[in-house]
């Protein structure tokens, strides 16, 4: 249980305020720490260690504003989940662990014209089994596509760019993904053989653990313009994706964390916990994890690139009828696990800056010039992806956003082990539940099966009505699952 | 011999040996105890490893782990005997085991990478406990 000070300083909002010294007694905060939450969620963030994590943060190099969490905070490794941090382009920081080892781990959702009265059950089950065999996923999912090695460079240098040239997507993807799919600092040289190798077993691939791919119905509408804007209605059939870099990304987030140990104590730079790991931005080794951690989240943008077009295509094969004709279009694709370079204004000063977000989405508000023309006056969607069995969020980023460096929540949180959840929950028993409550599952294992099932995370609603509530994003629509295909 | 420990979100291991080497091996069997179900795992092919001693023994235990992750993801083996010889500049290590197989060693959890949290490596009066935790 964590007991350090936290401050009510408006509505959902709490700080822990500089002079506070932590656990140890020897932390210098540079910035105070903000965390995003609702009374009832304080016992939850104060059981496991993530507000001194926040903390900890504030005391890095070069970082300004505040150290931010969002509600869905919890322990990670150095940084919290949940965390965003942004650092001084020229006298910041930039690290590892802010980032996380599942490099541009995100979410992407795709609609459909289709109705829930077009899908029986039956169908459904087709759907949901057809995209099983079709998308690589589990513990050990192997690449269904072989990639040379000088292909895996373009895929790291260019993005979901690559996918499409190659026939996997329709040009227009493009455009609905977040970055349009590619960082263009990205450097596939700086990114080793052995990450490029792990990504070569498995691109393409859903992968274990939270990750999942899943049919929903729009369950509800809060904001009906938004909603409009984004091509969202009541009773319509989307699909959601949530995967990242798979091995490749975990590859180069521990090579790097090895090389970052070094420079920190190269650069002489004092950190509370050795897994805040970093380095100079401007340094050599800071610039090399910076160059290479883009080139591991264009691999991610890819990745999702090739799983939505095998889910056209699995679309197509059920249905006999073309994607284009079942209007599968991408509402949008959102990273949660990355560092980039933004511009905000801190303190009235427009200041360039390494945003760090650690379980955190980017949300744009309206007028950015980086979200796509038709969103442009009602700002970025922000997808939310629930956990098994629970509904799944999108929400509008608004300008209010702009005060956590334009930011929002990534989910739920866990707050049981896995172990736990495992002891608890046989896997078959949730299916059946699920099964009850009208969701297909056709899980990889039963064992992911039990360690993911939804009563193991903090509700997610919980989570988006405090971003909500606190207005940096808010609501307009709700999915839950009709059919789940777990990695 | 190892035992499992747990965090909230993540899982890692200690490990116990006479030798700091015969805790690597236990603590390599105890990753890959997590990453199968219950099926046994058979010798059928060796792989040699060699890793850098070039930091402390803490990372070694980490570069140790991260290097039989890396070959399990690209040659999809996984392995239950370990030999472990520990040098003044480097690792050398022999790992036994064979391809996995969902129907024969079941479903464990995908380990993604070592981490550095509550890692420890330490000599006590029985012999060496080595520690840490994995991102899952």
């Amino acid at each position: 249980m964590w007991n350090g000070p936290l401050e009510k300083i408006g509505e959902y909002r709490y700080m822990i305020p500089k002079s506070y010294r932590g656990i140890n007694g020897n932390l210098k905060m540079r910035v105070p720490a903000l965390i995003y939450a609702s009374e009832k969620m304080l016992p939850s963030i104060k059981k496991d260690n993530a507000p001194e994590q926040a903390a900890n943060v504030a005391t890095m190099p070069g970082i300004v504003g505040k150290a931010f969490a969002m509600p869905d905070i919890h322990w990670g490794y150095g940084f919290p989940i949940g965390g965003v941090a942004a650092f001084d382009a020229e006298e910041g920081v930039i690290s590892p662990g802010g980032v996380g080892f599942d490099i541009n781990c995100g979410v992407r959702l795709v609609r459909t014209n289709l109705h829930i009265g077009d899908l029986s059950r039956e169908t459904i089950k087709q759907l949901v089994d057809e995209l099983f065999k079709n998308v690589p996923s589990g513990v050990g999912s192997k690449a269904r596509i072989r990639l040379s090695m000088q292909e895996i460079n373009s895929v790291l240098d260019n993005g979901a760019r690559w996918a499409i040239e190659q026939g996997y997507g329709w040009d227009e993807d493009l455009e609905y993904l977040e970055e349009n799919g590619c960082m263009e600092v990205a450097d596939s040289t700086l990114v080793s053989e052995k990450a490029k190798m792990r990504g070569k077993e498995q691109v393409g691939s859903l992968g274990a653990g939270n990750h999942f791919l899943e049919i929903q119905r729009v369950a509800e509408i809060y904001d009906e313009e938004a909603a409009k804007v984004y091509g969202l209605e009541k009773d319509q059939i989307t699909v959601m994706i949530h995967t990242g870099s798979r091995g490749l990304g975990h590859q180069v987030c521990s090579d790097y964390l090895r090389i970052l140990e070094q420079a920190t104590k190269k650069y002489n730079i004092w950190l509370p916990d050795r897994q805040l790991a970093c380095a100079p931005v401007k340094s050599k080794e800071g610039e090399r994890y910076f160059k290479a951690m883009a080139a591991a989240a264009n691999f991610a943008w890819t990745n999702r690139q090739l799983i939505v077009h095998w889910v056209r295509q699995s679309f197509e094969h059920v249905l006999r009828e073309d994607a284009e004709d079942l209007g599968m279009h991408i509402v949008y694709d959102v990273c949660h696990n990355i560092a980039k370079i933004e511009e905000h204004v801190v303190d009235g000063k427009k200041m360039k800056l390494y945003v760090h977000r650690k379980g955190a989405t980017r949300a744009f508000g309206p007028n950015r010039s980086q979200i796509p023309m038709k969103y442009r006056h009602i700002g970025q969607p922000v997808l939310i992806p629930g956990d098994m069995g629970t509904a799944s969020f999108v929400l509008r980023a608004r300008n209010e956003a702009d005060e956590a460096f334009a930011s929002s929540c990534h989910g739920a949180g866990r707050v049981m082990s896995r172990n736990e959840a495992k002891r608890r929950w046989n896997g078959r028993e949730i299916a059946k539940i699920l099964e009850k409550r009208g969701i297909y599952v056709h899980p990889a294992s039963w064992t992911v099966m039990a360690e993911e099932s939804p009563d193991a995370y903090k509700d997610v609603g919980d989570v988006v009505d405090v971003m909500h509530g606190a207005g940096l994003t808010t609501k307009v629509a709700k999915m839950v699952p009709l059919g789940v295909v777990k990695g | 011999m190892f035992k499992i420990i747990e965090h909230t979100a993540d899982i890692g291991i200690e490990a116990y040996g006479k030798t700091l080497e015969e805790a690597f091996e236990n603590a390599a069997k105890g990753m890959f105890s997590l990453m199968i179900g219950d099926g046994k795992i058979e010798s059928k092919v060796m792989k040699e490893l060699e890793v850098p001693f070039d930091m402390d023994e803490e990372q070694l235990l980490v570069d140790w782990l991260s290097e039989l992750l890396y070959i399990h993801d690209v040659e999809h083996l996984v392995f239950g005997e370990f030999d472990v010889k520990i040098g003044k500049e480097k690792l050398t290590g022999r790992a036994y085991g064979e391809e996995y197989d969902v129907k024969k060693h079941g479903y464990g959890m995908e380990i993604k990478a070592v981490t550095y949290h509550m890692l420890e490596v330490k000599k006590d009066k029985k012999g060496y406990v080595v520690r840490c935790l994995f991102d899952i």
